[in-house]
């Protein structure tokens, strides 16, 4: 015999030869693979979108408020100071601030004239310092400097960020604080002022250059609650706006305002003051005799964990030390305000904190994940349908090679592989249009927002007048088929063109509704991994029962089948 | 039948290659049985041009696929030097066909995706390994292109079936039986499909490849083309004549 030994089964190089030609000289096959590209695409893109969003929530909530959180809201927790001192000397706390937040009105610069807006905003009163030291607020300044030649070359010619010397307006920020002047500054979130508008490149213009929030003051009135939980006289203050910042999450940004503590305490009378003994005769100028002093009151303690430690760990080390705290200021008795039991303040993790939030997006993303997943039983179902007409077709095909002494299980293998190989190739395809999409996902959704440009409609317009011609001549010819794929090319086009047109632009991501000010664009690789070898193994699952009928079609048979 | 698949059926006469002894083959057709072979026998020699000439539907077809083992007759043995092929497992079967038989079919039966050359290379591409492929590809290459040149297809190795005549097509299948070199080439109406002198050429290729020492068995319902054989076995109604 010329060619011995022989080896038989699936590393036969037959199977790879059919299945390359089977696939580079037919329609069909190139149908199943656009068809699980566009599965596996469709749910990389929604499951990363989503992933996004949660890991955008999170990423926020830690720069927002830290790790843990201790809260107790409009009294606040008195001699937070020697508390805080407490939860530094914790193995488990890096950092720690102070802060006092609640609702107030902001007079607005604009418009011009005696009547100015007013709007309601959650001030946040801080300590720059450590609240940077706990937070990420350096990052979030927005009128900063460009970190470097490179990055400003990347901002537009009109940006003021690249127009203005911004140093000095970064440092004001990080001190709050008008340096100059020494007047206290206000930093606002920056969709407070309605003028500020988000570019297509993510920067911000004021709609008039004239109201650049930095050159202006704002008015904070902020409401006292007496303890017995009555409102008292309103204070206002007027702070110069030392600048802006953007978190990325909208809720923030639309609603937040930092004032300096200090300032925060006495417009909300939380700061120190003398406790005086009104039952007592008073003195000669009306006074009554001081007989204490009213600790200064913190609403909310963030604190930041240290490297390793998890915020859980950080949590219950926090929840021990204020219980030793309380424990401590309620036994002595020179204590006249005692802080709140342990059980009434509420020390959470940011995630707790963001729980509600958190949880149905969670619950959303897992959902979206179980319904896309009918797309693989659509991948496997339509690759099933292909290669079952494919096996029908090749009926004869099998025989020949089973008279050429091909194995059943080479036959099997043959169409498993094929399978295979169109479920990877589409996996493929998918995973880079997934990605394409996903990193351009902002600017897709800006174009889609405005009108489409008229290049565009025209284009179309005029590839549906060439397919018009080709109907025609295809009519002239009388050839059905061509006429009919014709025609329907040209009314898609038509379509098309048409519908470019009347396109107005919408935005699908509100910011308003989805938080952030941007889609999230990171893919989420190992989603991507699973949705590809899902679909791929479904679509050998598709594949396997036609395979399997084609193995068991007998040689005689298919030699006759015609 | 319970002969060990190795053993020596008692009926195998000295010196005959291969053999089908009162084979019995019956179709089913929807209820109705077929019985397309009714004890059939036939001894073929090594080097021996056997000619199987019968009218349509008397089995000659079926006879071939028994001794090619892409068939198993219901009753009956078919030999090959003497080893019961009825007895050999699927592996050892496809093997069988592979290694020793080279079909030609009326039809060509050319894999339209393959060019001439894939199509030639058909055989090897199956029994052969990747690894195997490998080390020896270049081989492999210049034996198919030596047939196909030999039968004067060096010009079509690129072609695909469907832009070649019938005769080429036929000389392509012959190509790709013989390319594994095997005992017996199986021709079923090997000419039926071509005109006269097409189908001359043809049989002067088979009848080269007989001079050359290869077994050939030929099915056929004209005995004029049957004529070329060394012997024809008549096919009536499903027995031998």
């Amino acid at each position: 015999m010329f060619l011995k030994p022989l080896r038989f089964g699936t590393l036969a190089v037959y199977t790879q030869l059919l299945v390359r030609r089977y696939l580079s000289t037919r329609i069909i096959p190139l149908i199943a693979v656009a068809a699980v590209g566009l599965c596996v695409a469709l749910v990389v893109i929604v499951v990363s979108v989503m992933s996004g969003f949660l890991d955008n929530l999170r990423a926020s909530g830690r720069t927002l408020m830290g790790d843990v959180v201790i809260s107790y809201p409009v009294q606040g927790i008195p001699y937070y100071k020697e508390f805080i001192a407490d939860v530094l000397k914790l193995p488990g706390a890096a950092a720690a601030t102070p802060l006092v937040d609640t609702y107030g009105l902001l007079r607005m610069p604009y418009p011009g004239g005696p009547n100015k807006d007013v709007v309601t905003a959650q001030v946040w009163a801080i300590e720059p310092e450590t609240f940077s030291q706990v937070t990420e607020l350096d990052r979030t300044i927005w009128w900063k400097p460009a970190a470097s030649a490179q990055e400003a070359l990347t901002m537009a010619e009109d940006d003021p960020r690249r127009q203005q010397d911004l140093s000095g307006l970064y440092e004001d920020a990080k001190v709050l604080r008008d340096r100059a002047t020494g007047r206290p500054g206000a930093l606002l979130g920056m969709h407070v002022s309605i003028v500020n508008q988000r570019q297509r490149d993510g920067s911000y213009r004021p709609r008039n250059s004239m109201w650049w929030m930095p050159n202006h003051e704002i008015t904070v009135t902020l409401v006292p609650i007496s303890e017995k939980g009555t409102v008292s006289q309103s204070n206002s203050r007027v702070f110069k706006v030392v600048n802006e910042v953007m978190s990325g999450v909208f809720q923030v940004d639309k609603n937040r305002v930092f004032i300096p503590l200090k300032e925060g305490q006495e417009l909300l009378r939380l700061d120190e003051a003398p406790i005086v003994d009104t039952t007592a005769v008073p003195d000669a100028s009306g006074n009554y005799p001081v007989i204490g002093t009213s600790p200064a009151r913190a609403t909310q303690i963030l604190v930041r964990a240290k490297e390793g430690v998890t915020p859980d760990e950080l949590r219950v080390q926090v929840a021990e030390a204020y219980e030793q705290f309380y424990l401590q200021k309620s036994a002595d008795p020179n204590v006249r305000t005692r802080p709140p039991a342990a059980e009434y303040v509420s020390i959470m993790t940011w995630e707790q904190r963001l729980r509600d939030l958190i949880a149905p997006v969670e619950k959303e993303r897992q959902m979206m994940r179980i319904l896309f997943s009918i797309t693989y039983l659509v991948c496997a179902g339509l690759i099933l349908a292909i290669f079952w007409s494919i096996v029908s077709e090749k009926t004869r095909d099998i025989g020949i090679l089973r008279a050429i002494g091909a194995s059943r299980m080479g036959v099997l293998w043959i169409f498993l592989r094929y399978g295979l190989t169109i479920g990877m190739v589409g996996s493929g395809v998918g995973i880079v249009l997934a990605w394409l999409v996903i990193r351009n996902i902002n600017a897709i959704h800006m174009a889609l927002g405005n009108d489409a440009p008229p290049w565009l409609y025209v284009t179309f317009f005029l590839l549906a007048a060439g397919s018009a011609a080709l109907t025609v001549r295809a009519l002239t010819r009388s050839r059905i088929l061509s006429v009919l794929l014709w025609t329907v090319a040209t009314l898609a086009l038509v379509g098309i063109g048409t519908g470019l047109v009347l396109h107005r632009g919408f935005l699908i991501w509100d910011p308003a509704v989805y938080y952030f000010a941007t889609i999230p664009s990171e893919m989420d690789w190992n989603n991507a991994w699973i949705t590809a070898v899902g679909a791929i193994v479904f679509s050998v699952l598709g594949a396997a029962v036609p395979a399997a009928r084609a193995a068991d079609i007998d040689p005689v048979r298919a030699l006759r089948y015609e | 039948m319970t002969m060990h698949p190795h053993s020596t059926p008692p009926h195998a006469a000295e010196g005959v290659l291969l053999s089908a002894c009162d084979v019995v083959r019956t179709y089913r057709m929807g209820r109705v049985e077929v019985p397309v072979l009714k004890s059939a026998s036939i001894d073929v020699k090594p080097g021996e041009w056997v000619a199987i000439l019968g009218s349509s539907g008397s089995g000659k077809s079926t006879l071939l696929h028994l001794l090619g083992g892409l068939d198993r007759a219901d009753s009956g043995t078919v030999t090959f030097r003497g080893e019961h092929v009825g007895g050999y497992s699927q592996s050892r079967l496809d093997r069988y066909r592979n290694e020793h038989i080279g079909f030609v079919f009326q039809f060509y039966h050319l894999l339209p995706e393959l060019n001439v050359l894939e199509n030639t290379l058909l055989p090897a591409t199956i029994g052969i390994g990747r690894f195997e492929w490998m080390r020896r590809q270049g081989e492999i290459r210049d034996r198919a292109r030596m047939l196909l040149d030999r039968f004067g297809l060096s010009h079509r190795f690129r072609h695909r079936p469907a832009e070649l005549s019938g005769g080429e097509r036929q000389r392509v299948a012959i190509a790709r039986a013989l390319m594994h070199n095997p005992d017996v080439l199986l021709a079923d109406e090997p000419t039926g499909n071509l005109d006269a002198k097409t189908g001359d050429t043809i049989l002067d290729m088979i009848a080269e490849q007989h001079r050359a020492g290869l077994t050939v068995v030929m099915v056929t319902h004209d005995q004029w083309i049957a004529a070329r054989a060394d012997r024809t076995v008549h096919l009536v109604d499903g027995r031998v004549a």
